[in-house]
């Protein structure tokens, strides 16, 4: 079903990235990983993922900031990205959507769910470049 | 013995006594006339009561055949002429400069003594009788003295005398007591009438001081602009003494100096001058004053000894002053100077006046340094209040950082995506779990906490159905409860509708309530939930029969980290913040939230919420069948577009109220901007804007392909339909608009994009699964097939179909569970739920599905064109799927 799409994950906290990691890929998808948002974005140009899971709070470049090159760069400006953020305010929720995230996962990740919620995000993103 | 011939007359003989009668009936008639005179002339007494007392001796020396006669009266202890009538200029001034006083000396004095009528016979020849004085200058020799007695006290007396001797007989006596009585008349008039002047006038003074002092009170409850207040302080007070001017010093602890701090009646020059002069304590005039504590004046400023104040006032002028200490519990706050150009003492009775003034104004700089005290200390705490805010918003962050690696790994291996647990090890997993999410919800209490009380929490108003809320609430706590066999009751009165509320914040307090009503009840014990409107509010209670709360501690419940000691007793695991919470919530909301608890019995917690304004009852059609429509049009968002803020709002009310989230642009730049950003599900577009007009922004938004596709429904006070669907409108409405015809236009104009052409049908029994598919498939849908609860939420989640079809019993995961999964999940929780079922559906099925799916009916009673068009309707659209084109 996940088709060994790609998703990278940018997260700072080594052991929520493994979380997030490990429980991707035990739905089947393949992952890469970064600990910046500059390592991110050199990842996301180099590979070209299917999305990218990006935490907010990062040190240095922010994740905000990260989306804002991730979508102005002809080629990466296409592949969704998705938010992870531990600010679980409802005007993060709003701020976070009206910049430009294409969905949003407040931390504590549900684990049941998450890879429901991925596969959703990938599958909106599919239908959307079809039509 | 008393010398005096008293007027006691022998009988006299017949002839005398004819004689008698008739001077008696002349003098009656005179004695009318005259005391009718007199009487006119106490009318008049206002004016004194010279007047009165003439009028008596002239008529009483005429009619009692008398050379002359006064009137004398009381002033103090000695008795002062008021008129005298005959004799020499001189005798009058001598009777004029010699006031009497009571004793047998003098006819006056013996009268006044006796405080009887007395008669000498001859004033020469009287033992006893000394104002030889006056006796020379007049001549007399026959006296007649008659009291004017008033309040048993002699007030004045009335006198007549003769050259010769020649006694007064009995009717003259008794004419002349007449007089006198009148007199006492006129005195007693008149002591009435000054009487009333001196009130009238005292009276007037205490309305222009309570005048006066009702401004100065007024300036110092009014304003804390301390300036304002000493000014308007010391002019009222130079006014009301009728000084000429007057200046407040106020008094400085540190340096133990007065310094000037505003003023009256006072030249700029002086002012200045005032203002360098330095005043110590216990030294100078005004220093002296303040530390004796009470008041003090000086008549004659050239007579005080001079100091730097003094001497400046002299130099400018100043004659008198009275300084008044401004103190308030025994603490010298500073002074008040009242001045005047001459010289002259201040009546004692203005000073105490004055004392008030100083009063006022002590308590004026008191409460203007209270003020000043408490702005440093609120700008303080607003400072430590931001920082502790900040710090937790980032605390809460730092938390939830690690709790992710906590709750996400126990979550991966109870999930046993890696592998079996045995149950020891499930059992740790859940405890390592469970602390985890009990710490997440005490950060989240603690950081909304900080918010509502840093000002920070704000809330998205709109209409939000209590019912709904309540159901929802209850179905969540459902496991709690039936796992200890409590049960729950829902009654919520007809008319209990809409409510104006932040949905997320009201669900948030009715779920603490309700998660502790079952928390504190003891197995097989009941909660009742009920809702009514009380006037403009909906109540809501929820009345448990938990262990009570005992009443010392049913207010400490509320304050953050209490509960009542009940944690001790229970085991029952809380944030301890959630009441707290809650209550500031439901302030915040313009509610209240209370409750009544009684030990050992149960207790109610009520909160009370405003209702939308202008809609007492609930806009709804919900009746039995029909579930709840509203959830048909949950969570788009449509952009209003309309620079009239009344018909804003009441769009706003009408499309909330059914679900939609609404934005507001007020002319056509912002709505073209809202439009790109939000790309709303349609735009309500007023066509008379403000610059840009809506038909322009139309042309804008269908010339840019980002916007190109959102509908729009103009609504314009004029007709002109034609041009609005030549320019791509997909609905025209002329205004005034009805809620209804909005929320069909916009239903119609409203079509699901081509994803969500898609229906999820869960049901375990395959016949069924081929049944709904034959029907839908001819029409355009796209049927996705779930054999299980577990695999139904699961497609529901990856294909966010348009519509869901549930059935109720299924193995592990049934119905209920799937809708409850669904409605929990923000990226699913719109999709509407149809429900067909074989299940016989009892009041407690019906609750825990009320306000949470679209429709429920019976297998088997649904046709299939009936299905066709209940899909479709749902699914937001009205054509046939199939007719969409690309």
């Amino acid at each position: 079903m996940t088709g060994g799409q790609v998703i990278l994950i940018v997260e700072d906290n080594a052991r929520n990235l493994k979380l997030a990691r490990d429980i991707l890929n035990h739905v089947g998808y393949r992952t890469l990983e970064a600990e910046t948002a500059e390592d991110g974005l050199a990842l996301a140009r180099a590979e070209r993922p299917d999305l990218v899971l990006m935490d907010v709070q990062l040190p240095g470049m922010d994740g905000v900031e990260a989306l804002g090159r991730l979508k102005t760069d002809p080629l990466t400006a296409d592949i969704p990205v998705v938010a992870l953020t531990a600010f679980a305010m409802r005007d993060d929720r709003d701020r976070l959507l009206a910049v430009g995230f294409d969905a949003y996962l407040e931390k504590p990740l549900n684990v049941r769910e998450f890879p429901g919620q991925v596969d959703a995000v990938l599958r909106r993103a599919d239908v959307g470049s079809r039509t | 013995m008393d010398p005096a011939v008293r007027a006691q007359p022998t009988p006299p003989p017949a002839e005398e006594r004819v004689d008698q009668r008739r001077r008696a009936l002349e003098y009656a008639a005179e004695q009318q006339i005259a005391t009718s005179e007199v009487l006119e002339t106490i009318g008049r007494s206002a004016l004194g009561l010279k007047p009165v007392f003439e009028t008596v001796v002239r008529h009483a020396v005429r009619l009692g055949g008398a050379d002359g006669g006064f009137v004398w009266q009381l002033d103090g202890d000695v008795f002062r002429l008021a008129v005298a009538v005959g004799g020499s200029a001189e005798y009058h001034r001598y009777l004029a400069e010699h006031p009497i006083s009571p004793g047998p000396g003098s006819l006056v004095g013996r009268t006044a003594h006796e405080r009887r009528t007395q008669q000498i016979a001859d004033a020469a020849t009287d033992p006893e009788y000394e104002w030889h004085k006056a006796r020379d200058l007049a001549g007399f020799h026959t006296m007649l003295g008659v009291p004017m007695v008033a309040d048993e006290r002699v007030v004045g007396v009335i006198g007549l005398w003769r050259t010769q001797v020649d006694l007064f007989d009995a009717l003259t006596v008794g004419l002349v007591t007449n007089f006198a009585a009148e007199g006492v008349i006129a005195i007693q008039t008149v002591e009435l009438v000054q009487e009333l002047k001196e009130r009238s006038a005292e009276l007037a003074r205490s309305v222009d001081e309570l005048r006066a002092l009702g401004e100065v009170s007024l300036a110092v409850s009014s304003s804390l602009d301390l300036d304002y207040v000493l000014t308007t302080i010391v002019s009222r007070a130079v006014e009301l003494s009728g000084a000429d001017g007057g200046s407040i010093f106020e008094f400085e602890q540190s340096t133990g100096e007065f310094s000037l701090r505003t003023c009256s009646g006072t030249s700029e020059e002086l002012a200045d001058a005032l203002r360098a002069v330095r005043i110590r304590l216990g030294e100078t005039f005004v220093g002296g004053t303040a530390t004796a504590g009470r008041g003090r004046q000086a008549a004659d400023l050239d007579r005080e000894p001079s100091d730097p104040h003094i001497e400046l006032l002299r130099r400018h002028g100043w004659r008198s002053m009275v300084a008044l200490p401004l103190q308030r519990e025994n603490e010298i706050i500073g002074a008040l100077v009242i001045r005047r150009k001459s010289r002259g003492p201040f009546a004692s009775e203005m000073v105490d006046r004055l004392q008030t003034f100083a009063n006022q104004s002590a308590v004026a700089i008191h409460n203007a340094r209270i003020f000043r005290e408490l702005e440093e200390k609120t700008e303080q705490l607003q400072v430590a209040s931001r920082h502790k805010s900040e710090f937790l918003a980032s605390m809460s962050h730092e938390l939830r950082t690690p709790l992710n690696a906590v709750i996400g790994f126990s979550d991966v291996l109870l999930e046993r995506m890696f592998g079996e647990l045995n149950p020891r090890q499930e059992e740790y997993v859940r405890d390592i779990r469970n602390s985890g999410h009990h710490l997440l919800e005490l950060i989240n209490d603690i950081l909304d906490l900080s918010k509502v009380e840093a000002g920070r929490m704000e809330l998205d108003l709109g209409a939000v159905s209590l019912p709904d809320l309540l159901a929802e609430g209850i179905a969540m706590v459902r496991e709690r409860a039936d796992n200890h066999a409590i049960s729950i009751n829902l009654d919520v009165a007809a008319d209990v509708g809409t409510v104006l509320a932040d949905e997320l914040r009201l669900r948030q307090v009715i779920l603490n309530l309700l998660t502790n009503a079952v928390k504190f009840t003891r197995d097989q014990g009941s909660v009742a939930v009920t809702a009514c409107l009380v006037g403009d509010d909906a109540h809501v209670s929820f009345c448990d029969t938990g262990i009570g709360i005992a009443d010392a501690e049913q207010e400490e419940i509320f304050e953050a980290f209490e509960r009542g000691g009940r944690a001790a007793r229970t085991s029952a695991e809380g944030t301890g913040l959630g009441l707290t919470l809650s209550r500031r919530i439901v302030d915040l909301h313009g509610g209240r939230l209370w409750m009544q608890s009684t030990l050992g019995v149960g207790s109610t917690f009520s909160f009370s919420i405003p209702l939308p304004p202008g809609s007492a009852t609930r806009v709804d059609e919900s009746e039995a069948g029909s579930a709840v429509m509203g959830a048909l049009e949950r969570g788009g968002r449509v952009l209003v577009v309309e620079d009239d803020r009344r018909s804003a709002d009441l769009f706003r009310v009408y499309l909330e109220g059914v679900g939609y989230a609404v934005s507001v642009a007020r002319d056509g730049v912002e709505g073209l901007e809202l439009a790109r950003q939000l790309n709303p599900k349609a735009v309500i577009l007023d066509i008379l804007l403000p610059g840009v007009s809506g038909w322009e922004l139309l042309a804008q938004l269908k010339g840019d392909p980002t916007t190109a596709a959102i509908p729009v429904v103009i609504t314009s006070m004029l007709d002109e339909r034609g041009a609005g669907f030549a320019l791509g409108a997909s609905g025209y409405l002329v205004k005034p608009v009805g809620r209804d015809e909005l929320l069909e236009a916009l239903s119609r104009c409203v079509t699901p994009p081509a994803d969500e052409r898609t229906v999820v049908v869960i049901d375990d029994d395959p016949l069924d699964l081929d049944l709904v598919e034959a029907v839908l498939s001819p029409e355009g849908w796209l049927v996705v097939r779930a054999a299980g609860g577990e695999e139904g939420v699961r497609l529901v989640r990856s294909e966010r179909p348009a519509v869901v079809l549930l059935d109720l019993l299924m193995p592990e995961v049934d119905g209920f569970e799937v809708v409850e999964r669904l409605r929990a999940d923000p990226l699913v929780a719109d999709v509407p739920i149809v429900v067909l079922t074989s299940k016989e559906m009892t009041p407690v099925d019906q609750e825990r599905l009320a306000g949470r799916i679209s429709f429920l009916a019976q297998k088997g009673t649904v046709g299939h064109g009936e299905l066709v068009e209940l899909v479709g309707r749902l699914a937001g659209t009205r054509s046939a799927p199939l007719e969409e084109t690309t």
